[in-house]
């Protein structure tokens, strides 16, 4: 989910990360406070938290935005699927975020429908 | 041996203890790897495990519902959750399937499973717009294209 160990006290945590797709250092505090979960250019993750375990997870490995998910509260949270062990973790969507790139995840769906979408108006 | 077959028949038979509960664990048509079917906990639909386009069905084609029964693997049924895993994302794979995003109502945890032939597609449709659909998240992320 973020790149600490979600466990760790907060002076333990570090204050940049470099993206592992894309290289780019990041601060760590998001604009809005909290951790960040992903970077915000290419809103790429590392697997640290492991979800099934609720711990730290020893994986490392990339994990890859693959869907926007919206709760209740209408706020746009990233799934993100790990190349190596293919968990799925999520986490929020920050203000500085890529646009172009979470839109692009998010219509992604939409543009290859596994059904004619005109079919729908007949149902 | 007539006669003995009128008797039996006159006699009503008492009825059986039942043994088949369909309950957690037990062996039956609806558990187990030999399982024909299973109850949707979202709309209790009757769902045939066979459906068209996939070999891992493991939601409802209704209302997309699953159950929290699968850990690391799917198909290891080794999650003691049980909670109800309703659809909260469509993710479309690169070669343009798509699969179903659930999260479990219980513990937050999320699976992915491809989507069957016979899924319903207004389910499936109104899942995927409900980003876009989201009136101000997605006005900010058109805006700062």
């Amino acid at each position: 989910m973020s790149f600490t160990d979600p466990d760790t006290t907060e002076n333990t945590r570090p204050t940049a990360f470099r993206c592992v797709l894309c290289g780019l250092s990041v601060p760590a505090p998001g604009p809005d406070g909290p951790q960040r979960g992903h970077c915000p250019s290419c809103l790429s993750s590392r697997h640290v938290h492991d979800q099934v375990g609720s711990g730290a997870s020893d994986c490392e490995g990339r994990m890859t935005p693959i869907s926007v998910v919206v709760p209740r509260d209408h706020r746009w949270r990233l799934v993100h699927r790990c190349v190596r062990c293919d968990e799925l973790s999520e986490s929020a969507v920050a203000d500085d975020d890529n646009p172009l790139v979470l839109m692009r995840i998010a219509v992604r769906p939409l543009a290859e429908p596994p059904f004619p979408l005109e079919l729908l108006g007949e149902v | 041996m007539g006669r003995r077959n009128n008797d039996r028949r006159n006699q009503r038979r008492r009825q059986r203890p039942k043994a088949v509960l369909r309950a957690r664990g037990e062996r039956g048509r609806r558990s187990g790897p030999a399982a024909e079917s299973f109850r949707c906990t979202g709309c209790r639909l009757d769902v045939p495990v066979r459906a068209v386009g996939t070999a891992h069905r493991n939601h409802c084609p209704h209302c997309l519902t699953s159950l929290h029964v699968d850990a690391r693997v799917p198909g290891d049924r080794a999650a003691d959750c049980r909670g109800r895993m309703v659809a909260a994302g469509v993710s479309a794979r690169p070669d343009g399937e798509w699969s179903v995003i659930h999260r479990c109502l219980s513990c937050g945890e999320l699976s992915a499973n491809r989507i069957a032939g016979d899924d319903n597609a207004r389910a499936l449709v109104r899942i995927a717009v409900r980003p876009l659909s989201t009136s101000a998240a997605a006005r900010r992320a058109l805006v700062h294209l």
